[in-house]
């Protein structure tokens, strides 16, 4: 079997889910002596990359969604001992989490997923994050990027909070910093001065992409 | 026209002077904490409060109705489940969730509402506020949001797709103690069940998923409640644009959207009666002239009940609130 068509059955098994399949076809690629990384982004990358445009045309939801990325987990468990370490040197790195006093978290979750699945690092600080630690944990891990969630109009006034306190502590040009969430909109995120806002997942990934780029 | 007679003949389909405006309680509560301010034990937990909370909503922010409880938990909360029970800042919620098996909690848990300490206090609490003039609404969390409050929302979702039979096995026994649970309502006094289930958005299921998991639990419940001559109204979150032909089909008495949900569009693709929807961050946030004018547009558009449109925010004003409700009784 040729590379390119490995890639291929890897990528629409991730789409369709067979765990099975993704395991058998990732060792396959071991054995052929593929390298890791490219299998990766040619073949379960691709595949998840496919997930997100299926995504956004309203044919997978979350439930699917979800199902896929654990496909991709099956297979990057695999994979990832396999990679040569210099193609992960100077990863981008994302900060994310549900702003205090909210528990809603699976947008936050769809988007660690998607974020992670494009080759990110993502740090997910869960939900109910106290404001603090945001900018805490974003400077001890050097982030490129700080993302907020939250549901509920209560709490979204925290993400002002944390740009005041990078403000405050004259590292705001430091991050760039994403919002999103039910409630969020790009009126919202330019009123508090949010670097970017998103209305999905998917969306999400592509921004941070786009801004590290440029 | 009292309220009550309002808000019934309305869900009958018959003419009314105008329309109700109403908070009916459980996810959509007024339990505000500028309302709380006195109140010496937890609305949440407690008979007195919980009653005495319920009156003085209707009393001071003007809502046309009683309705509890105040929250969405008490239906997870026997299952094995961690919850916080609230205060006059925050709602209960869930801290931890059961990580048994599915099969090992429906084997564990036999639900008996009379016997469960919570669910037995809003049963007593809808027998005291029962009286002639003011609807009694009992509450009722929607089955996939009870389902995916007792395990992770993200076991659950995955289980629609591995293991599909299973998930709708717990999601539909979920649903049939929560249809016991609202047939006790009903006997203590309720006038109707308003049915909450913001998780089962068309946004996060789709269709499809809506369909095959949603859709049969409501038509179950809808046909209990229609046998004992009880009107529903169904709160679905998020917009509804994808499952709004299957929502037409339900034999319910009233389906209420949230704000991002076009009520002029709703209304040309339904055949029932409309609740709703004046934004609930905007209700935070005011300003009060915008207030009103949102909910005229509301009841231009064809609303038929006046309701904020989700959840409030506990920090949200009752001078806001009692905007909305003073235009709706044409006072302002």
């Amino acid at each position: 079997m040729n590379e390119e068509k490995l890639f291929q059955e890897i990528s629409e098994a991730v789409v369709e889910m067979e765990d099975e399949l993704v395991e058998e076809l990732c060792n396959k690629s071991l054995e052929l002596l593929i390298p890791a990384d490219k299998t990766i982004t040619e073949g379960l990358v691709a595949g998840m990359n496919k997930v997100g445009q299926l995504y956004e045309e309203q044919e997978y939801f979350l439930p699917e969604v979800l199902t896929c990325s654990d496909t991709l987990n099956i297979g990057l468990d695999i994979l990832k001992p396999h990679i040569e370490k210099e193609s992960t040197d100077n990863p981008i790195k994302v900060v994310i989490g549900v702003v205090e006093g909210d528990t809603h978290d699976i947008g936050k979750n769809l988007v660690k997923i998607m974020t992670e699945s494009a080759g990110i690092e993502v740090y997910d600080l869960g939900r109910d994050v106290p404001l603090e630690k945001f900018i805490n944990v974003a400077e001890e891990v050097n982030a490129n990027f700080i993302c907020m969630s939250t549901l509920m109009t209560t709490t979204m006034m925290g993400m002002k909070t944390v740009i005041d306190m990078l403000k405050q502590r004259n590292i705001r040009n430091k991050y760039k910093v994403m919002i999103g969430g039910g409630p969020i909109s790009q009126k919202f995120a330019d009123e508090i001065g949010a670097d970017a806002y998103t209305v999905d997942a998917n969306e999400a990934v592509k921004r941070i992409k786009t801004m590290v780029a440029s | 026209m009292n309220e009550k007679e309002r808000l019934v003949k309305l869900l009958k389909g018959e003419k009314t002077d105008r329309p109700p405006i109403i908070c009916p309680g459980g996810m959509m509560n007024a339990a505000v904490t500028e309302l709380l301010g006195d109140m010496d034990l937890n609305h949440n937990t407690e008979l007195d409060a919980m009653v005495a909370t319920a009156i003085k909503i209707r009393e001071v922010v003007g809502f046309e109705n009683y309705g509890v409880p105040f929250c969405m938990t008490c239906e997870a909360e026997p299952l094995g489940v961690t919850i916080s029970e609230g205060d006059k800042n925050n709602e209960p919620r869930i801290l931890e969730y059961n990580n048994s098996s599915i099969d090992e909690i429906m084997e564990e848990f036999r639900i008996n509402p009379l016997e469960n300490k919570r669910m037995a206090t809003v049963i007593t609490a809808i027998a005291k506020l029962k009286n002639d003039e003011i609807p009694v609404i009992g509450n009722i969390t929607g089955p996939i949001s009870t389902a995916t409050s007792i395990v992770d929302p993200l076991r659950l979702f995955k289980m629609l797709r591995r293991e599909p039979d299973e998930a709708y096995r717990f999601i539909e026994y979920v649903n049939d103690y929560s249809i016991e649970y609202a047939k006790e309502m009903v006997k203590a006094g309720a006038d109707l069940i308003a049915i909450s289930d913001p998780t089962a958005t068309g946004e996060i299921l789709g269709k499809k998923n809506f369909d095959k998991f949603a859709m049969p639990m409501y038509e179950k419940f809808l046909k209990v409640m229609k046998e004992l001559s009880i009107p529903v109204i169904i709160h679905i979150c998020g917009d509804a644009k994808t499952i709004i032909d299957s929502l037409n089909t339900l034999e319910v008495d009233a389906l209420s959207f949230d704000s991002i949900v076009n009520m002029r569009f709703a209304k040309s693709k339904l055949n029932k009666k409309l609740m709703g929807n004046v934004s609930t961050l905007l209700l935070q946030n005011g300003p009060i002239d915008r207030i009103i004018s949102i909910t005229k547009n509301a009841i231009d558009s064809g609303v038929d009940i006046v309701s904020p449109a989700c959840g409030l925010g506990m920090s949200t004003p009752i001078e806001n609130l009692r905007a909305m409700t003073d235009y709706v009784k044409g006072s302002i």
